[in-house]
């Protein structure tokens, strides 16, 4: 008879992040709980076609090279792995921006530039404006946004059933370079948010929950209730299956980008208004291109949102 | 309730200290300067000589120890009028003394002591013509392992002084060693064997510290041109070190590191952590991995990350190859923490 394998547990070797670090330095150090993640797997390799079997579906998965830890906090664990106590399910929710074609014009992105436009001034924004009317995606006034449904987009689930309680995210967390900008209520453009917390590279993080109302919506207040299954999708929501929950806010530039260029000049570029197309003048904008990311708390998914800050070249002044 | 944190309990905690050794060997050609001498640094002020592991102009070179001499007001060098650089030769021993050896009651400096009491008052019990070694915290670290001492000195002519070759070591003093000085554990240093007579110096454990007497790096043509007494009096402390760094063989000694250390004890239940948030984990929101509703889900774990309460990422371990989690399977993974 072999000897069984008595190794249960695994030593692991940790290193501390930028920002264990800092703490530790502030002392403030203390960690209270963990997650596990699987940054490095790309689950399209599960090959259950494999004519030898189950066991070789994972084989590539499992020779899969993995890298040595990132130092950076907001760079690890960018795909975090979910305790969910049913074993049964077959579709897991997702969160997708609502910017369909049929959608309304409020929450559409910017299909020239391909990310939202946050307009640093007035002279900007009349810039981006034609005939008075901001360009698509441009985040401006009190019914722009960006609005996020988080569900099942599979029409398996029917969208008129109820989703799974534990599949509904009800808190959403919002990450932005806190030297570009902060996150605001879509429908009060003085309402802004205060960061939960700001880490060692700039990074705020909103956290806004159920309990937000103005922020997070459930189908009633999306206005989702008496739709029918055919006509939800995509003038409705982005999500052809059940319906979970949408995050709806904007963004206001910060007083650095307002008040100062130097930011545009170190890690932006410039681009001609023109390039949204005839009718918009030739006005050179600068910019910096940036990406927003939403996190659902409890799901774990998330999703990176593209951002362009514009400021007309040489304008000063703010909204 | 989907959740992506487990939070640790009291007993998922576990601190531990573990003493960690590394064997330092310094090769004598080393130290006798084998880059040209460009591996020893001289100093205007001649009190000391530093010995790098490579040209010290180099960006690359680390500093490995100095080298000085001191003498005692009792010493026959010291005594002697036409003693080169005398006032700095006493300057040492009374710098090296007073940290290592202390004062006495009436604040007077204590002198090195050939057996580790340091209350005798009788002279002739005391090194008062000692060689300074002190090794750079790059190479002690925490301390020096007692009773890892391994010296091997050419104490013949200063032709071959490797002719006859006397070995120095601390030994017996992982279970004998002193306490009464204020740098911390001492022991004494014996040629050949620990029996009395033996004794060439000290060693201060925690300072990184040896203090040997001159007289073991041997008498007749101790020097180039004179034999030792005549070349401690006639030379400067940086000459005398030369003479010295020529005499060295090997120095071999165990550093000691303290660990401390915190284990995270990331106690995976079955119904926990099988499913994914990668974005390829889903196909238009279906799981990848599965067929059929019935079929268990599967995650493969990559990463642990430790977190503080509001959910900042203060520490990352990776495993070195993907780990299969599914509900058949449970695991703990220690994450340890070094500090």
């Amino acid at each position: 008879m072999a000897f069984l394998d008595n190794s249960g547990d695994i030593l692991l070797d940790a290193v501390l992040t930028d920002a264990g670090r800092k703490r530790m330095a502030e002392g403030t150090f203390r960690i209270t709980k963990f997650a596990l993640a699987d940054d490095e797997i790309d689950y399209s390799l599960y090959n259950v076609d494999d004519s030898r079997g189950s066991a070789y579906y994972d084989l590539d998965i499992l020779s899969t090279p993995v890298l040595e830890a990132f130092t950076d906090n907001a760079a690890g664990l960018k795909s975090k792995l979910l305790s969910i106590t049913r074993t049964d399910l077959e579709y897991l929710p997702v969160m997708k921006i609502f910017d369909n074609a049929g959608n309304v014009q409020n929450s559409l992105m910017n299909e020239e530039l391909n990310s939202f436009i946050v307009p640093v001034n007035e002279d900007t924004l009349k810039i981006l404006s034609l005939n008075n009317r901001p360009a698509t995606g441009v985040l401006v006034g009190e019914s722009r946004r960006i609005s996020i449904d988080q569900g099942i987009d599979n029409t398996a689930k029917a969208f008129n059933s109820e989703i799974d309680a534990s599949l509904r995210e009800t808190q959403f967390i919002i990450e932005i370079d806190n030297r570009l900008g902060i996150i605001r209520q879509a429908s009060s453009k003085n309402t802004l948010l205060e960061a939960a917390y700001i880490d060692d590279d700039d990074i705020a993080s909103y956290i806004r929950t159920e309990n937000n109302t103005n922020f997070v919506l459930s189908r009633e207040s999306a206005n989702l209730a008496n739709i029918e299954t055919g006509d939800h999708y995509p003038s409705k929501t982005s999500l052809r299956g059940q319906f979970g929950s949408r995050l709806e806010f904007s963004i206001a530039p910060s007083t650095t980008l307002q008040d100062s260029d130097f930011l545009f000049e170190r890690i932006g570029g410039i681009f001609a208004a023109n390039v949204l197309g005839s009718g918009y003048t030739s006005d050179v904008i600068r910019y910096i291109d940036a990406t927003v990311r939403v996190i659902g708390a409890t799901t774990g998914y998330r999703i990176d949102i593209p951002v362009r800050f514009a400021k007309l070249k040489g304008s000063t002044g703010d909204l | 309730m989907a959740n992506t944190f487990k939070t640790f309990l009291a007993d998922d905690v576990a601190n531990t200290r573990t003493l960690l050794h590394e064997n330092i060997p310094i090769p004598g050609a080393l130290v006798s300067g084998s880059y040209n001498n460009k591996n020893i640094k001289n100093f205007t002020h001649k009190r000391f000589q530093s010995v790098y592991d490579y040209p010290y102009l180099s960006s690359s070179a680390n500093h490995i120890f100095d080298i000085s001499f001191g003498t005692s007001a009792d010493s026959t060098v010291y005594q002697d009028s036409s003693c080169v650089d005398k006032n700095k030769k006493i300057q040492m021993y009374n710098t090296m003394a007073q940290i290592l050896a202390g004062h006495d009651t009436t604040g007077n400096i204590l002198k090195f002591d050939v057996d580790g009491d340091l209350t005798e008052s009788d002279v002739n019990t005391k090194h008062d013509d000692c060689i300074f070694l002190s090794f750079s915290r790059l190479l002690v670290k925490d301390e020096i392992k007692k009773e890892s001492i391994n010296l091997e000195i050419g104490a013949d002519e200063y032709s071959n002084p490797s002719e006859t070759l006397v070995k120095v070591g601390d030994y017996g003093a992982a279970t004998n060693y002193h306490i009464n000085s204020p740098a911390g554990e001492y022991g004494i240093l014996y040629k050949d064997a620990a029996t009395s007579g033996n004794e060439v110096g000290l060693v201060f454990y925690q300072a990184g510290i040896m203090v040997l007497t001159a007289s073991v790096f041997g008498d007749t043509s101790f020097g180039p041109s004179n034999d030792r007494t005549e070349t401690l009096i006639q030379s400067d402390i940086q000459e005398i070190s030369d003479v010295i760094r020529h005499r060295i063989k090997n120095i071999q000694f165990n550093n000691t590191v303290e660990l401390n250390s915190t284990i995270y004890f990331c106690r995976i239940n079955h119904n926990e952590f099988n499913y994914s948030s990668n974005p390829t984990y889903l196909s238009d929101s279906k799981i990848r991995v599965k067929q059929d509703k019935t079929d268990e889900p599967v995650s493969y774990i990559t990463t642990v990350g430790l977190y503080s309460s509001n959910n900042e990422l203060l520490a990352v371990a990776k495993l070195s190859e993907p780990l299969k989690k599914t509900p058949q399977n449970s695991l703990i993974l220690r994450t340890r923490l070094d500090f």
